[in-house]
């Protein structure tokens, strides 16, 4: 986009003056999202504070023909919120406004660029929360939630964040205005609210979300088990879901991450240990209580080292926060890593581990994981050294070759990150010509000219992102998975 | 774009090929057994294979057919009667189940597995699929999932939306598409089986369907809890809904539910069950217990018949669905009740209390312009108010002709999905007429 004086002049118009940032400083704070591998400045980024600039916005930019980018913290991890083809970045920070909280009807309605963890801090006290919980929830919005259908740990027991969204407001990639579902359910119709979560910004705009509010449980417990190997932690996870309990989250940490999280957050998980489960149920205490002996059991069964269970509130916090900050100790181990998020059916755990390994073999690159075990969700982290010649290379061929087995094995390309620029070209591993078909045509029913976030989510502009790639791919200490 | 015209025999031998001759019919009698809303198709097919659906939809779409699927025919009253139709497409022979690994806790079926040999199935390895349409053994995944039906246990579990993670579908044009995914979590694209399920096949049609199980809890339980008022029954559905008790169903009941369900009867009664191990299901039950007699219910165990004959009480010529706020849940029913009273109708009342949505069967005689007019307009006014809606499930055709079965949808909203129909379906093959805004 040539971003002449007239169109600048026309965005000063619809958004104030503060409300646009045309400056190159500016612009290059947005030239990307978590995944810095790709970089895309967009000509100019405008802050809208209202739903109506955001319509005016988006005619504008139709009837201009410039691609509009959302973004809400920038947090995602697919470069999706920036700009391979530059135009004009819509950040939606501005708008982080919680407009409703209705408890009785067990729900709130919020601006995309709440923070999630915010509307938890609001509606604890009444004894509610907002159960999407991924691992950049004090960071990351509602609205990019919504955009990427996120996940996070207590989606195992709790469903992903589509399954929360009970409506949306959305101006689309036509300029409308569409409020769909609210706080009742069941609507007549299509469930519009249903298929445009998830849309990567591609459909629309997101100008308020209506989320369901669940109550607090009871009670909650937490578990730590430790396992010398992998495979035992792995056939351990196997046997939980097996025996029919549902665990609020459960996580995998392998030693590699062990080790860097004793050092780097001091979480005090076993020394030695060769893999951790991460477990947390939560429920009526009699439900929780009865679960927990019988995973201590199965931990036992599968020849666990050493099994703890959080005695108070500030242990358990201990326990997670090696978790949740389990990607920022990672600089510890390795200037540069490759993130994967791929998924395999859960029976598969062990197999896919196994796998793992064997590729990092392969390549003589070390592969670290920390992840949702109990929902097959995987995030392998390729360690390499930038600095040591073709190891770039090799990270990058692990990595594809991780992608691939996890589809041989029946699963899925993207479990809770999204698809964005990064795996749009992988999209044709798991889908058919006509299956993409199907969305491509989806899309335009919501942006017939195709301004919506260009080049993301479909392998519609198979050349958008090589030619934005730096020379290393990098993925910054402190990146939340 | 052209549509061929070929002759009637000659289509009919084109069909039969597809399927086999004993699996389609122009029989009369069979046709008219086979009628949505009184319009007869011209054929009666039941293909045995995805293949079979493909091919029959290719031919019914070069020759401008009108299709309409069917599961086991138990939910053909919803919607309008059909613009058009030739080929009712019955998927009652696919039944097979196609991937079942117990570990993954996720099964790929045929649309045509009814519920019931489907739970067989899974409760040998201690799981379920956890959708329970009221009526609903006998139905078929396909038509639940088409038809968004739902029943009590949506409360904890869900409805389709949040059970099917993948659907493979043939396209208006025949084409046979996937969306979604084989496991638990994914956000690979745009979440296609959402945008199918309750779309009551006019967009594609599902053939298999890839869906979330969940494990059958070791115990169970369940309470009657009746009220002297529907205010005091409310109650307790708010406090249950504020607190941190687990119910997997929250029911509502009027006096005539009650009586159809074996009970005794009171003018509104909240039932409760509870689903975990042994020791949660008596913790919470007796917590239950004390918070509705602190509220004056009358307390009473349950069987797990109830379930069964609750869902059975809702048979009737005219049945009408409404969903409110959660909240307002009992002042819908009393304003229903009423509306119904002053033209000499009683009503039988079910509800997902926890989910702002209950169901109503009215018996007695009134004219369809006096239902339309007098009793859904009026509702639908105030409902709206509150973004609610009411749907008439089952009517008499004279009543589905006065009355807009669906209700109105939002405009922009309807002008969104009326693009997708013509994007999609742009020959109206696929159940033309019979969704939303005539759809």
């Amino acid at each position: 986009m040539e971003l002449n004086p007239a169109l600048l002049s026309e965005l000063e118009r619809i958004l104030g003056p503060k409300g646009v940032v045309a400056t190159q400083e500016g612009r290059m704070a947005y030239e990307c999202d978590m995944l810095t591998f790709y970089k895309g400045a967009p000509d100019v980024v405008v802050l809208p504070e209202t739903t109506e600039q955001v319509v005016e916005l988006v005619r504008f930019c139709r009837r201009e023909h410039v691609a509009l980018v959302p973004r809400g913290s920038g947090t995602g991890l697919i470069g999706g919120a920036m700009a391979p083809v530059g135009g004009v970045m819509v950040s939606l920070t501005r708008m982080n406004r919680i407009l409703e909280l209705d408890f009785p009807n067990r729900c709130a309605t919020v601006q995309p660029g709440l923070i999630n963890l915010w509307l938890s801090q609001a509606t604890r006290e009444h004894g509610y929360y907002f159960a999407p919980d991924p691992s950049s929830q004090m960071v990351s919005s509602i609205g990019g939630n919504a955009s990427t259908n996120a996940g996070g740990p207590h989606c195992l027991k709790y469903g992903i964040t589509v399954n929360h969204v009970l409506g949306l407001e959305v101006v689309t990639g036509s300029g409308e205005i569409l409020a769909v579902g609210g706080k009742t359910h069941d609507h007549p119709g299509y469930d519009l609210t249903g298929a445009l979560v998830g849309g990567e910004g591609t459909l629309g705009l997101l100008t308020a979300i209506t989320v369901r509010l669940l109550h607090v449980p009871a009670g909650v417990k937490t578990l730590l088990a430790s396992f010398s190997a992998i495979d035992d932690a792995s056939e351990a996870v196997s046997a939980i879901v097996a025996a029919g309990i549902v665990p609020a989250a459960l996580e995998m940490i392998d030693e590699t991450f062990v080790r860097a999280i004793n050092e780097g957050v001091g979480a005090g998980y076993p020394k030695g240990a060769g893999a951790v489960l991460l477990i947390e149920l939560d429920g009526p205490d009699a439900e929780i209580e009865a679960q927990a002996r019988r995973i201590v059991q199965i931990c036992r069964d599968h020849a666990a080292l050493e099994i703890r269970v959080a005695q108070d509130e500030a242990e358990r916090a201990l326990l997670w926060k090696g978790r949740k900050e389990a990607a920022g100790v990672v600089g510890r181990m390795s200037p540069s890593w490759i993130l994967q998020d791929a998924v395999v059916p859960r029976s598969r755990l062990p197999e896919i581990m196994r796998e793992v390994q064997a590729i990092g073999a392969r390549h003589r690159l070390v592969i670290a994981n920390v992840f949702h075990a109990g929902d097959g969700n995987l995030h392998p982290m390729i360690l390499y050294n930038d600095l040591e010649p073709g190891e770039v290379e090799r990270a990058m061929a692990a990595s594809d070759e991780l992608l691939r087995a996890c589809l041989v094995m029946g699963g899925s390309v993207t479990g809770e990150h999204g698809v964005g620029l990064d795996k749009a070209s992988s999209m044709p591993l798991q889908f058919a010509a006509a299956d993409l078909n199907f969305m491509a045509r989806f899309r335009r029913v919501f942006d017939p000219d195709g301004i919506m976030n260009p080049g993301k989510l479909l392998p519609s502009h198979p050349a958008c992102g090589e030619g934005f790639r730096p020379r290393v791919p990098r993925v910054p200490a402190g990146t939340w998975v | 774009m052209t549509v061929a015209v070929s002759a009637p025999a000659a289509l009919g031998d084109a069909l039969a090929a597809i399927v086999g001759g004993g699996h389609l019919t122009a029989a009369p009698s069979q046709l008219a057994a086979a009628a949505v809303d009184g319009v007869i198709p011209r054929w009666l097919a039941w293909p045995g294979s995805m293949d079979d659906v493909s091919r029959l939809i290719t031919v019914a779409s070069a020759e401008g057919l009108a299709v309409a699927p069917r599961g086991s025919g138990s939910a053909l009253d919803l919607g309008a009667p059909p613009a058009r139709l030739d080929l009712v497409l019955d998927l009652s022979r696919l039944t097979d189940i196609l991937d079942y690994v117990p570990a993954d806790m996720v099964a790929t079926v045929q649309a045509g597995v009814t519920l019931e040999a489907l739970s067989r199935e899974l409760g040998k390895h201690g799981q379920m699929l956890a959708l329970d349409p009221y009526g609903g053994a006998t139905r078929t995944v396909g038509g639940v999932l088409a038809t968004n039906a739902s029943g009590s246990r949506r409360f904890r579990y869900g409805t389709g939306r949040d059970l099917l993670l993948g659907a493979r579908f043939v396209q208006a044009d025949g084409t046979v598409t996937w969306g979604g995914s084989k496991v638990v979590k994914s956000v690979t694209g745009y979440d296609i089986p959402k945008l199918l399920t309750g779309s009551l096949g006019t967009l594609g049609i599902v053939v298999e369907a890839t869906l979330r199980l969940h494990p059958v809890q070791p115990a169970s339980g369940s309470w009657l809890f009746s009220f002297t008022s529907r205010e005091a029954a409310g109650a307790l559905v708010a406090s249950v809904l504020a607190s941190s008790l687990e119910p997997d169903r929250l029911a509502w009941l009027n006096a005539a539910a009650l009586g159809r369900a074996g009970q005794d009867p009171a003018p509104a009664a909240v039932a409760v069950s509870v689903a975990s191990v042994a020791e949660a299901v008596t913790s919470q039950g007796a917590l239950l217990d004390s918070m509705a007699s602190r509220m004056g219910a009358h307390v009473s165990t349950l069987d797990e018949g109830f379930w069964t004959r609750m869902g059975g009480a809702l048979t009737a010529a005219t049945v009408v669905k409404i969903a409110s706020e959660i909240r307002r849940l009992p002042f819908w029913v009393a304003e229903i009740e009423r509306a119904t009273a002053r033209h000499g109708l009683s009503v039988t009342v079910v509800g997902e209390a926890g989910n702002g949505i209950f169901r109503a069967a009215a018996e007695g005689s009134v004219s369809p312009e006096s239902w339309a007019r007098e009793i859904i307009a009026p509702l639908r006014e105030t409902l709206a108010a509150e973004g609610g809606s009411l749907v008439v499930e089952r009517a008499p055709l004279g009543l589905k002709r006065a009355a807009d079965v669906w209700g109105p949808v939002p405009e922009t909203a309807f002008a969104v999905m009326k693009r997708l129909k013509a994007e999609f379906d742009p020959r109206g093959t696929l159940n033309p007429g019979r969704f939303v805004g005539g759809l």
